[in-house]
């Protein structure tokens, strides 16, 4: 049983939240270790396996980028290995100016008004990035897939940067 | 986890940090980038007309192996033909810095950004 198929859902990008969070809550209550407490061992380790299979669905499912790279290879679609290199280069232009700007905060006049300035630009990028693979998952066609495959890897970038921008915000927080 | 000796060298003294005019024709730029950590990293390799590389310059964002591989690539390929250069392998980057098999994928960036420069070069000296 898929994922998708485990929270009686149809496998798709758009996902009602709500929705899988209330049905992760009755899954696991009818796994709960106290309802086998008499149980035998056997049907314990099962249900034990069971939670652990639910809660690895929902912490996928609520994740739209791990939601996506779930949905891609359910496709069968060839992922690349995580750790391979990554060629566009005016996308990896972008992604260093955007770090160059990141850097900048830390320096500039109004560091409030920059940090802010850095979080809209990233949040309106990965918006916009996140549509299209969205449309693109839609679609489902090779190349579709394919392309949502790749504006996946692009989005990992900005998830990066999104850990950077929260880094400093603590770091700049604390220096107050 | 623990840094080799010679990765905290170049990381904090880089060396060849910077930027050359990506549009001068004698000039190569590699970007490449790896999504599983969101490291950047862009090597220029100055080239004469007979293919020597007469000055590298990079700028990476990453981890600390990640920026001592590209500034160990730099001081690697200076003087060297682009034929060279092209064969400077992963392997080699990854044994001199003593990296750590976690921290191999960072090698392979900065060989992959040697064959993009390259791959720049011939491209701009098709045109």
């Amino acid at each position: 049983m898929n994922y998708f198929q485990l929270f009686g859902i149809e496998a798709s990008f758009d996902i009602d939240l709500q929705n899988i969070s209330s049905s992760y809550q009755a899954l696991q209550k009818a796994v709960h270790p106290d309802k086998f407490a008499h149980a035998s061992e056997q049907e314990q380790r099962i249900a034990v396996q069971k939670s652990a299979h639910i809660n690895d669905a929902y912490q996928t499912l609520k994740q739209p980028l791990l939601r996506a790279e779930y949905i891609l290879v359910q496709r069968g679609v060839d992922m690349p290995n995580e750790q391979n290199t990554f060629g566009d280069t005016s996308f990896l232009m972008r992604q260093m100016e955007l770090r160059e700007m990141l850097e900048d905060v830390r320096s500039a006049g109004d560091v409030d008004a920059a940090l802010l300035e850095v979080q809209r630009i990233l949040s309106s990028e990965y918006l916009q990035l996140t549509q299209l693979m969205r449309a693109q998952i839609s679609e489902n066609n090779s190349a579709s897939n394919g392309a949502a495959c790749d504006n996946l890897r692009k989005l990992k970038f900005y998830q990066k940067l999104n850990v950077e921008v929260d880094r400093l915000e603590d770091a700049l927080f604390d220096d107050e | 986890m623990a840094y080799s000796e010679k990765v905290l060298d170049h990381y904090e003294n880089p060396r060849n940090v910077g930027s050359m005019d990506k549009n001068d024709p004698s000039v190569a730029t590699g970007m490449v980038g790896a999504p599983a950590c969101g490291d950047v990293m862009k090597l220029q390799l100055k080239i004469s007309a007979d293919g020597i590389i007469e000055d590298a310059k990079f700028k990476t964002y990453g981890c600390g192996s990640a920026i001592a591989s590209s500034s160990l690539v730099t001081e690697w390929v200076k003087g060297k033909s682009i034929e060279e250069a092209g064969k400077i392998k992963n392997t080699d980057i990854a044994e001199e810095l003593a990296l750590p098999p976690v921290k191999i994928h960072c090698s392979i960036l900065a060989e992959d950004a040697i064959k993009a420069a390259i791959e720049d070069y011939k491209s701009k000296q098709g045109k």
